[in-house]
């Protein structure tokens, strides 16, 4: 191709070209590069309790099924018949003994082994089986309960690729004594954009929010986000955002949900639900992280999480131009199951294909995919050296931390980004 | 049970059709604030998600197998139905499409709704469960040309100037969502 990656990032990251969010070359090194080599979310525990449990997932855009063997453990395999290729499982979710190929009827157990081959009696040399099951992703981790997979064999472990990024995490999941679960089939919605730009808006973009949304979000709302919010990198590529309140703020202005709509109109019973969960928060995340409020995160590289909008969320690309993003409501697992179904709403009420805030988003994002696509202003790369070299290390938090109109979450996201397919350039 | 509808007169079929007509002249006209005065002040407005699910073997050589009501998240679910809205929300979306700085409604869409097929499954006291289907063809600068299709399953409160609508839930035909927002008035 006629770009290298050395021309598209500059050095501090400051000028990112148009070419990395539209260029079909940039993309192939997009996926050796990054989702060949990178832990990649693919589902809860929560979603595949029961040994034959299974659910869809995406590496990238390669069909993956997520499954509770018989044996109790968890497995990752492609979702492509050893025969010619076809899908061998075609519904979201469920329980099955076996996954049977539409096409000639070759039957998969729901680890991935290939049990039948209906022809087999009619010939004379029979082939291996055993050689025969469904590609395996090769590696398969998760950590307290999220599933990740990755292709690459050599890949450093889970908890070490997640790394700092645990302790803000877990100031979100051990809020919890039973964790967290997962609410049905993810939303999955496909929006013509790049898959980085709904990544880089969760990792650190808090200040859109007084300027795209400022239909939906109060003034007084945002102002107080940009004056109590921090924004931390842990690893490049890894990245939250959260209000950090004050000692003695009063319970309902620091716990979890409080500021969502199913606390809004849940009434009593929800409010004193999530009153409940913060009394304990102290006890089970220490007293700076009870104190936080989140935002947004994003795990590198392609994993979002919404702090009161309760969401995990994966972009899926599908080209340069176009994302298959999916988003789940995750609820306290512990919670009856009629204040599940109200916490739900805070993530679909504002987020997701329905959300009143995300269709804003969205809109934003498939326009800035056809600013990427246009001619003649390569000489014109993005700006991105909002807060340069502003950000330091904390006395009490792991990670660089700064203000968040600083954009050092992007520049970092893209250093590593171009680390990662100048190590499979030339390569093609 | 019989799967056709009630048997109603022509007269009250026509009074059914204006009511929804009217409802859809107001929302592609971008009316919203009178199309909200068509609603009653508790009213549930539901969008479910819609799932590939997985074929129950026992059901074979029935219908139910493969029944459209096994596909839907719904309100009563443990999934995510897109939408579960009462009048506040629904009032929130209606308003922010008058606000300068709505920035994915500038420039406005625009719509042009067919409400069909509307019949009416039974009736009570002073309530009516109705079943109607519309194509809404969606137009904005910078987005794809697109089609919504679906079916609205309603319970409308007979008042003495008309109807109104106490909770709707709207079942929407798509297997991946390439559409540009689930967040429009169906
Ligand atoms: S393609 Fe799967 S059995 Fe032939
Ligand atoms: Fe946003």
């Amino acid at each position: 191709m006629g770009l290298t990656i050395r021309d598209l990032v500059n050095e501090d990251a400051s000028l990112i070209s148009r070419r990395c969010w539209s260029d079909k070359d940039v993309y192939a090194l997009e996926k050796r590069g990054i989702f060949g080599k990178s832990w990649l979310f693919l589902g809860h525990e929560s979603q595949i309790r029961a040994p034959g449990d299974f659910v869809q997932a995406f590496m990238c855009e390669t069909p993956i099924i997520l499954s509770r063997g018989q044996d109790g453990d968890i497995y990752a395999n492609i979702n492509s018949c050893s025969h010619r290729g076809l899908p061998v499982c075609r519904a979201d979710h469920g329980n099955t003994k076996r996954f049977v190929c539409p096409y000639h009827n070759w039957s998969y157990s729901v680890e991935g082994n290939l049990m039948t081959i209906p022809q087999e009696s009619e010939v004379v040399r029979k082939p291996d089986k055993t050689q025969l099951g469904l590609k395996r992703v090769p590696r398969v981790e998760s950590w307290r309960g999220m599933i990740f997979g990755s292709f690459d064999e050599a890949i450093i472990s889970l908890d070490d690729y997640l790394g700092d990024m645990r302790f803000y995490l877990d100031a979100f999941f051990d809020r919890f004594p039973a964790g967290i679960e997962f609410m049905g089939a993810p939303h999955r919605w496909v929006i013509n954009a790049n898959w980085k730009l709904p990544v880089e808006n969760q990792l650190g973009d808090v200040n859109h929010g007084a300027c795209l949304h400022s239909a939906i979000i109060p003034a007084e709302a945002q102002q107080l986000i940009e004056k109590l919010g921090h924004s931390v990198v842990t690893t490049p590529g890894h990245g939250a955002t959260f209000r950090l309140m004050p000692e003695n703020t009063p319970v309902d202005d620091v716990a979890w949900g409080m500021e969502a709509v199913g606390a809004i109109f849940g009434g009593d019973e929800v409010q004193n639900y999530l009153r409940e969960i913060q009394a304990q928060a102290r006890e089970r995340v220490g007293d700076l992280r009870a104190r936080m409020k989140g935002l947004t995160y994003g795990i590198y590289p392609n994993l979002s999480f919404l702090w009161s909008n309760t969401s995990f969320k994966v972009s899926h690309p599908r080209g340069p131009g176009k994302v298959e993003y999916w988003s789940w409501a995750v609820v306290p697992a512990d919670a009856p199951d009629n204040i599940k179904k109200i916490l739900r709403t805070n993530y679909s009420s504002f987020f997701g294909p329905a959300g009143i805030l995300e269709q804003e988003d969205s809109e934003v994002w498939a326009q800035q995919f056809l600013g990427s696509n246009i001619d003649f202003a390569d000489d014109r790369p993005y700006y991105y050296g909002l807060g340069l070299g502003e950000e330091k290390p904390h006395p009490d938090m792991p990670g660089l931390v700064s203000v968040t109109a600083n954009e050092f979450y992007a520049r970092h996201f893209f250093t590593r980004w171009k680390n990662d397919l100048q190590a499979v350039e030339g390569s093609l | 049970m019989s799967t056709l509808s009630v048997e109603v007169s022509p007269e009250q079929q026509r009074q059914l059709e204006r009511f929804y007509f009217h409802e859809a002249r107001l929302l592609d006209n971008r009316q919203y604030l009178q199309w909200l005065t068509l609603l009653s002040e508790d009213v549930r407005y539901i969008i479910p998600s819609r799932v590939n699910v997985q074929v129950n073997n026992r059901a074979r050589g029935q219908e139910d197998m493969i029944s459209i009501e096994h596909e839907l998240e719904g309100e009563d679910s443990m999934g995510c139905p897109h939408r579960e809205e009462g009048y506040m929300l629904l009032m929130l979306r209606a308003e922010r499409a008058y606000k300068i700085n709505s920035w994915s409604e500038n420039p406005p869409a625009r719509t042009r709704r067919i409400v069909g097929n509307i019949e009416l499954m039974a009736q009570g006291s002073d309530t009516l469960s109705v079943l109607s289907n519309f194509h809404l063809y969606y137009a904005r600068p910078g987005s794809d040309n697109i089609l919504y299709s679906g079916q609205r399953r309603d319970t409308l409160l007979s008042q003495t100037d008309g109807f109104c609508i106490v909770r709707r839930e709207v079942v929407l035909d798509y297997a991946a969502i390439e559409l540009p927002t689930l967040g429009l008035f169906f």
